[in-house]
């Protein structure tokens, strides 16, 4: 029995005068690969940063495991267990590759200022386990041996995997991923897809917004289609690549052959 | 120990020994002023350094706690061990007050209220001249007494000064080296990124500015005790520039930067002395040079020529057209 | 009380203050649309000049401790001064910018703050610290309107900055240089792919914000007396109001620049003489934290 996770009830942003996500319904269940789709322009980056707490909405709700979330500031939605992956790579560049996942890691740990100022044991611990999850992670997305090279040296391919990695660190529910395939060729891309195979077995729910049609439907277990920021279509992968309004929206004209045929 | 370990313990006892090798008043004087000056540099590091955040107040900081610590042992008759932290404590109260409006700016809008806020404490410092004596100043400030020792020379306010220039780089560091630390770095590197992970930017931001009134007070409350008299002029926007001006030379993101830099263009000026009146001209000249062949200061340069370091990041010098947050 | 003859005589030094506060407030805003850096030297830029044409306008004058008579027609004296520091304005450009123009912004500021204690103290070294005083331009001093008295000083200041704005307007949005730096600073890269000579464009940038500033330096001379200090507050006033304008914006650094100039006038006989310079910054405060994109500015948002 699916349960969702994330629901997207009427959800409004507009930036002066342009609505960029119009009265948006989105369920997404728990445990499941979900995708986000749609042409260029649809609002599918700008409904992530209103889900994780980049934007504001203007109106409509956002409940993450049944608690409204949208007007949260982004590092409360983050605490409650929603990390995600950018589209443009924002990771911290001048510092370390393991330090980077570290950060990731901040909202697991309880030192405060006062606490810095004199060695202790609950400090000490907290650190120790943290470093240890981190050189964990950074093996399980391939990286270990890398961990103390500059993250903005790293090849394009590392940073993405970094990046995943660093979200992961904060043991999240939920993990948005915008664009992780971007800019990778098809060796790439299969690694990427076993790795998001096993960040879902460990337990976290994806979301993630992609062009690459091969690995959506290769991976996602459920799809929303974006137009125009609302939702034209929303089911298993399967049902949504046959829509019509679907294939309207992606070719621009109603035409016999489905993009199912495309692949 | 290991061997960086115990090179750093030989300098620390080094430094100590300073005032049984120098006699001279005049260079103890210019030292024990370094090292109070080198604490006011290390909270402006962990400011614009560590967090990226840029403020041209540290001199008004460096006044309230000046000014904090006089009045308090001269009107209220507080011994100096603690109207010293005091001024530390003041200084860091009104961070906090300024801090959390302000810094929820950025870049130049940031770098211009702190500006602002620091030519109004000046000008509060002149003008209120019932609480400051105004342009007059504080004089007959006592000295810290040691028992029945009064650390009233600069070989024994040395140690005063070096001890809490200790303390300070104490903090600092385990501050640079913990949760609070990353979470620091991280909002310099990429705010958004950083908030994306849970860390609260203001509250930091806010945590950093404190930090930064604070050693600024202590250093106020320090040099007051030691040259036993101070006036507004001392406190001025020229003074705050002064000391970002050794943050970025030292090299901005390293705790030893922040200290090379202040000892290095503290004692600058007396060098080119000899050079009667051209000696702040070529000062000024100085700068510009030392701007443009090391780009992360001497600290990155000298870490350039041990291969076995990595070069540190340098304060927030994203190369982009503007000084805009990193959005 | 409210005297609304004093107010007016008020406004009017206001706003020939606050000219200077614009001109100033200019030249900070077009370097930094340019290359996206603040100039800490643009108030010495005001200072500089008017030693210089000091020099040559006093029949004698202190030089390097020995008097020197050096005496020009002024009017010869004005273009030489502006002739020496647009020659200035491209060696501070050579200088103290183009090697750091990769570097992001902070060493380049740091580089203009070595620049501005450089110029004070050589200004220090060849004139001394004595104040010098700036011979007045016009033998009646103050013109009379009924009981106000208008500073002759004042009505040429708002008269030459009227001009230079107009002059500008036109630059700006009728002449193809005026053009080109205007996407310059918009766009460097596309307009480096337009075939725009950038680095030129940005050059003649850094020889305008400096003339702007000599142009402020010489006009608000005869007013204060010329020390190394004077261009230091002006500036500092100058940038507030550029941001209580709208950073980035040229109208603005105008409109702010005369809105601090008559505030912190009115504020200064109405409330308080000895606050009168903290009023600048107050205003500017409020700004920041009201309305930080300031009245013209483009809004200050989050992007992602």
């Amino acid at each position: 029995m699916a349960t969702p996770i994330l629901e997207l009830r009427g959800l409004i942003k507009t930036f002066g005068g342009v609505k960029a996500v119009n009265a948006l319904d989105m369920t997404v269940n728990d445990g499941e690969i979900h995708a986000l789709i749609g042409p260029n322009g649809s609002g599918k980056t700008t409904t992530l940063n209103v889900i994780s707490g980049i934007y504001r909405a203007n109106e409509g709700s956002v409940k993450f495991r049944g608690d409204e979330i949208s007007q949260l500031p982004a590092h409360t939605i983050a605490q409650r267990g929603i990390t995600r992956t950018f589209q443009n790579i924002r990771l911290f560049p001048r510092l370390t590759v393991l330090d980077n996942v570290l950060i990731g890691r901040h909202t697991r740990l309880r030192t405060n200022f006062w606490m810095t100022l004199a060695p202790n044991p609950i400090t000490a611990l907290e650190e120790d386990t943290a470093r240890r999850n981190a050189h964990d992670l950074l093996a399980f997305v391939g990286l270990a041996d890398r961990a103390q090279v500059r993250a903005s040296s790293l090849a394009y391919g590392d940073q993405r995997r970094l990046e995943i990695a660093r979200a992961l660190a904060a043991e999240p529910a939920l993990l948005l991923l915008d664009e992780p395939a971007a800019g990778m060729n098809p060796t790439e891309t299969d690694a990427l897809v076993k790795l998001l195979y096993q960040v879902r077995d460990r337990g976290v729910t994806l979301l993630l917004i992609e062009h690459d049609m091969n690995l959506v439907m290769a991976i996602s277990d459920r799809i929303t289609v974006l137009n125009f920021g609302t939702h034209i279509a929303e089911g298993a992968a399967a049902e949504v690549s046959q829509n019509p309004d679907v294939i309207t929206a992606y070719l621009g004209g109603p035409l016999d052959a489905g993009f199912a045929q495309t692949r | 120990m290991n061997r960086r370990g115990a090179v750093v313990a030989v300098l620390l006892v080094a430094c100590a020994l300073v005032p049984f090798v120098v006699h001279s008043q005049y260079v103890l004087q210019v030292t024990d002023t370094a090292l109070i000056y080198a604490i006011v540099v290390i909270g402006l590091g962990i400011l614009l350094g560590f967090t990226g955040q840029m403020s041209l107040a540290q001199a008004a900081f460096f006044g309230m706690g000046a000014y904090a610590s006089a009045i308090a042992s001269t009107t209220l008759g507080w011994s100096p061990w603690i109207s010293i932290p005091f001024g530390a404590l003041f200084a860091a109260a009104i961070g906090a007050a300024v801090g959390y409006p302000c810094l929820r700016l950025s870049g130049h809008y940031l770098a211009l209220a702190t500006i602002g806020f620091g030519i109004i404490v000046q000008l509060v410092f002149i003008n209120a001249r019932s609480l400051t004596n105004g342009p007059d100043g504080i004089n007959s400030i006592p000295p810290p007494h040691l028992g029945s020792l009064a650390l009233d020379t600069y070989q024994t306010y040395f140690y005063v000064a070096y001890g809490a220039l200790l303390i300070s780089v104490y903090i600092a560091w385990r501050v640079k080296h913990s949760r609070i630390g990353r979470a620091f770095e991280a909002i310099r590197e990429n705010e958004i990124a950083a908030q994306a992970m849970g860390i609260n930017a203001t509250h930091y931001k806010v945590l950093a500015f404190v930090l930064a009134s604070a050693f600024g007070g202590l250093a106020g409350g320090l040099i007051a005790h030691m040259t036993r008299f101070i006036s507004p002029d001392s406190y001025s926007f020229d003074q705050s520039v002064i000391f970002l001006v050794m943050l970025v030379i030292g090299g901005s993101a390293t705790i030893t930067g922040a200290v090379t830099g202040a000892i290095l263009l503290t004692f600058l000026p007396e060098f080119l002395r000899p050079l009667k009146d051209s000696y702040i001209m070529i000062y000024g000249a100085a700068v510009v040079l030392m701007v443009i062949f090391m780009p992360e200061g001497i600290v990155g340069l000298v870490r350039r020529l041990i291969p076995s370091y990595q070069a540190p990041p340098a304060a927030p010098m994203h190369a982009t057209n503007s000084i805009a947050d990193s959005a | 009380m409210f005297d609304p003859s004093a107010t007016l005589q008020l406004i009017v030094s206001g706003l020939a203050m606050g000219s200077i506060y614009a001109l100033v407030a200019l030249g900070f805003i077009l370097i930094y649309n340019a290359v996206g850096v603040v100039n800490f030297a643009q108030g010495d830029f005001v200072m500089f000049p008017s030693y210089i044409a000091v020099s040559f306008i006093l029949p004698s004058v202190f030089v390097f401790g020995t008097v020197m008579h050096w005496q020009l027609p002024t009017v010869f004296v004005y273009l030489l001064v502006l002739v020496l520091m647009a020659g200035f304005g491209l060696l501070f450009n050579r200088i103290a910018y183009y090697p750091l123009r990769d570097r992001g912004w902070l060493p380049v500021v740091i580089s203009t703050i070595g620049v501005s204690i450089f110029l004070r103290n050589l200004a220090q070294i060849v004139w001394g610290s004595q104040p010098i005083v700036f011979p007045s331009l016009f033998s009646v001093q103050t013109l009379t309107v009924g009981s106000m008295h208008f500073r002759s000083q004042d009505l040429l200041i708002l008269a030459v900055a009227g001009v230079l704005i107009a002059f500008q307007y036109v630059l700006f949005e009728r002449t193809t240089l005026g053009k080109q730096m205007r996407a310059t600073a918009q766009d460097r890269a596309t307009a480096q792919l337009l075939g725009i000579r950038v680095d030129r464009i940005v050059a003649i940038t850094f020889i305008y914000s400096v003339l702007l500033g000599a142009i402020a330096g010489l006009l608000v001379s005869p007013i204060f007396t010329v020390t190394k200090e004077m261009g230091g507050l002006i500036s500092l006033k100058a940038f507030a109001a550029s941001i209580v304008g709208g950073f980035g914006s040229i109208p603005g650094a105008i409109l702010g620049g005369l809105l601090i100039g008559v505030v912190e006038n009115l504020g200064g006989y109405y409330i308080s003489t000895d606050y009168k310079d903290a009023i600048a910054f107050v205003i500017l405060i409020g700004v920041l934290l009201l309305r930080p994109s300031g009245f013209f500015g483009e809004r200050v948002s989050e992007k992602a």
